[in-house]
């Protein structure tokens, strides 16, 4: 298999994270290193948040395509109406199957999040490299008790965020994290 | 508290600052009221209005003068301004990332100077202080550098994050002895690193000179922007306009002389801001001056730096000049592309020469290290550009190379990387293609783009890796 770009020689490093890659297994891209790696799935409840979510700006649209169409009786409304069902039922499958797709992992020096169905995404998120952490639950979060673990790095574009933990697992996320990042030391 | 305020009494900013902050209300007022209000209540009221406004801006920064303080406290600078809203900053030194003496025109005038500081999650420049005295200025940066670079683990005993740097030093005091490094006017070097109450003089930087960039080149350079290729058919156009039409009205035309500017007002700066570019380095620091109208005197950490940039603008690439940019946490991260982003390194200069400063500023550092492309298979994505991109793993950095027209380098050292990213969208799925990303605090993230997926993942697995033995070492 194709080698790490250019690399010189071995690796310096004394056996620093448990990696074995390039190994033939990794062609899914979503499942870079089974053999090492334990994928924590995202409560399925998150599904609802979502669809809620959506059902909310579907609605409006809805509402908006119905009076259009008492007020003037136009063909073109009920093609909207039609094609806006359409699109929610085909996003109802894309949200449940991305809340499938959304995981995470704790290693043991770095937090790992996968997401994305269209574009996916694997963040490897250094636990020294914490700045802080963002816990949030908004209020359809809650009525599903449903929290959001944000982990923010001095990058800004580091991209480490964990949606639909339960309340415990998502406060058990936030003190192992800042646990872990407490042995920064410098200012960067 | 108290007692610490009892050891350093609060000083105030220098008492003709006021007045320059009326003056550059000025511009900002006239900017605002614009040609047409000009046209529209004639001079006279113009120029009523203007005073008016003026006086009144005036007025608010002195009373903002009266009420603004600073003073170092143990560890923290502390800022205190506000009337209404009373407000005390305390800036951590350790989070330093960067000091800036600034001379607007008008400070140059007068003697004074401005001093900023950059600090890492600031949206913008926290904490302009202007205007002190050139010389309360320059104390006060070299008094916080070297309150900023002794670490809280300094105090204890191991070697601190800038150990590293600090550790490749022996291997830079030889580089003295050798012949002294290209420029011809190089300024007698200020053997005196981080010492208090320095000043610099008009031409010399504290610390070993490395380069100076010729006034002549950085002109050139400038003109070889798409910009000043496209300002004689912009002028071209606007005259044949004026001549053919013939009633233009005035404000027709200084709006389009303003829009005129603006669009070759980059170039411009470009030559005022890097006119007279020196860098230096001493011990710990990165020192970059430059600027015609307004100087700035910056100084940068090394341990503080996240990222090297090196671009090829292809028209440079007749002169095979470059331009190499630094990135370092705390500057706003919207603002990489401003004119006014203080991030240079080199603004224009042959190989040889970022060469040279690479080797400074990142030690055993190449640039023109071979760079392996992607696979084949990335020119259905990159149809002419697959061999412009590249990416290579040395042993202290990450390099990523890409753009046809206009290349692009990013060099990024392990010790500074925030997070790894691999992303494949649907056409690299198909492909087996993705793109790894190392961001870093500077807002700049390294993308190796279009890597076969195998490689992909060793190579994020390989970051990691080396990111983490990086950091291990660097603090010791």
């Amino acid at each position: 298999m194709p080698p790490p770009a250019a690399t010189p020689a071995g690796p310096p490093h004394a056996g620093a994270a448990p990696v074995t890659a390039g190994a033939a297994e990794p062609t899914d891209p979503l499942e870079p290193w089974p053999e090492t790696v334990r994928w924590q799935p995202v409560s399925r409840d998150l599904i609802w948040v979502e669809a809620l979510r959506l059902g909310a700006g579907v609605f409006v649209v809805l509402v908006g395509l119905g009076i259009g169409l008492v007020l003037t009786g136009h063909w073109l409304f009920v093609l909207g109406l039609v094609l806006t069902v359409l699109l929610t039922l085909w996003r109802l499958t894309v949200i449940v199957r991305a809340v499938h797709a959304w995981g995470y992992a704790e290693r043991d020096h770095d937090l790992l999040v996968r997401h994305g169905l269209l574009i996916r995404r694997l963040s490897i998120v250094p636990y020294a490299r914490m700045q802080f952490v963002d816990v949030t639950a908004g209020p359809l979060e809650r009525a599903f008790n449903l929290a959001t673990v944000q982990l923010h790095t001095a990058a800004a574009a580091s991209d480490a965020r964990v949606p639909g933990l339960r309340p415990a697992e998502a406060s058990r996320l936030r003190d192992r994290l800042t646990a872990l990042g407490e042995d920064r030391a410098e200012g960067l | 508290m108290s007692v610490d305020q009892a050891a350093e009494p609060r000083q105030r900013l220098h008492p003709l600052s006021p007045l320059l902050h009326g003056a550059k209300s000025l511009v900002v007022i006239v900017a605002a009221l614009s040609w047409s209000t000009l046209s529209r209540v004639g001079l006279g009221w113009f120029a009523v209005l203007v005073a008016v406004l003026v006086l009144g801006a005036l007025v608010l920064s002195v009373i903002s003068w009266y009420y603004t303080g600073y003073h170092v406290v143990g560890r923290e600078l502390r800022i205190h301004e506000g009337l209404l809203w009373r407000r005390t900053r305390a800036i951590p030194l350790e989070r330093l990332q960067a000091v800036e003496v600034v001379r607007p025109l008008l400070a140059q005038l007068t003697g004074l100077a401005e001093l900023r500081l950059e600090v890492v999650g600031g949206g913008k420049t926290e904490a302009p202080l202007a205007y002190l005295t050139v010389a309360d200025a320059v104390t006060l940066r070299e008094r916080l550098l070297t309150l900023a670079g002794r670490t809280p683990a300094a105090e204890a005993v191991a070697p601190t994050p800038a150990a590293p740097d600090h550790a490749t030093a022996p291997d830079h005091a030889t580089a003295p002895g050798q012949p002294a490094p290209g420029g011809p006017p190089a300024p007698p070097a200020v053997p005196v690193p981080g010492l208090p109450g320095v000043v610099i003089g008009a031409g010399t930087l504290p610390g070993r000179h490395l380069h100076t960039v010729a006034n002549r080149d950085l002109l050139v350079s400038q003109l070889l922007t798409p910009q000043a290729f496209f300002l004689p058919f912009g002028v071209a156009f606007v005259l044949v306009q004026f001549f053919t039409e013939g009633s233009w009205s005035f404000i027709a035309v200084a709006s389009t002389l303003t829009a005129m500017a603006g669009v070759i007002l980059q170039p411009i700066r470009r030559v005022l801001d890097d006119w007279g570019f020196q860098l230096a380095r001493d011990d710990a620091a990165l020192r970059v001056r430059h600027g015609l109208l307004e100087t700035r005197a910056q100084a940068v950490p090394l341990n503080r730096l996240q990222a090297v940039n090196v671009t090829w603008p292809l028209l440079w690439r007749l002169k095979g000049w470059l331009r190499m940019r630094i990135s370092v946490a705390g500057y706003a991260i919207g603002d990489l592309e401003g004119a006014n982003h203080p991030d240079r390194l080199l603004p224009v200069g042959d190989l040889a020469t970022a060469q040279r400063i690479v080797a400074e500023v990142l030690p055993g550092v190449a640039i023109s290290r071979a760079l392996t492309p992607p696979p084949a298979r990335a020119r259905w994505v990159h149809p002419l550009a697959r061999t412009a991109l590249g990416a290579g793993i040395s042993a202290r950095v990450f390099a990523v190379r890409s753009g046809l027209l206009t290349r692009e380098l990013v060099i990024v050292p392990y010790a500074r990387i925030q997070s790894v990213r691999v992303v494949q969208g649907p056409v690299q799925r198909w492909l087996r293609l993705a793109t790894v990303y190392v961001d870093t605090a500077g807002g700049l993230s390294a993308a190796a783009q279009d890597r076969d997926v195998h490689e992909a993942w060793a190579l994020a697995a390989e970051l990691t890796a080396r990111a983490r033995a990086a950091r291990l070492s660097g603090r010791g």
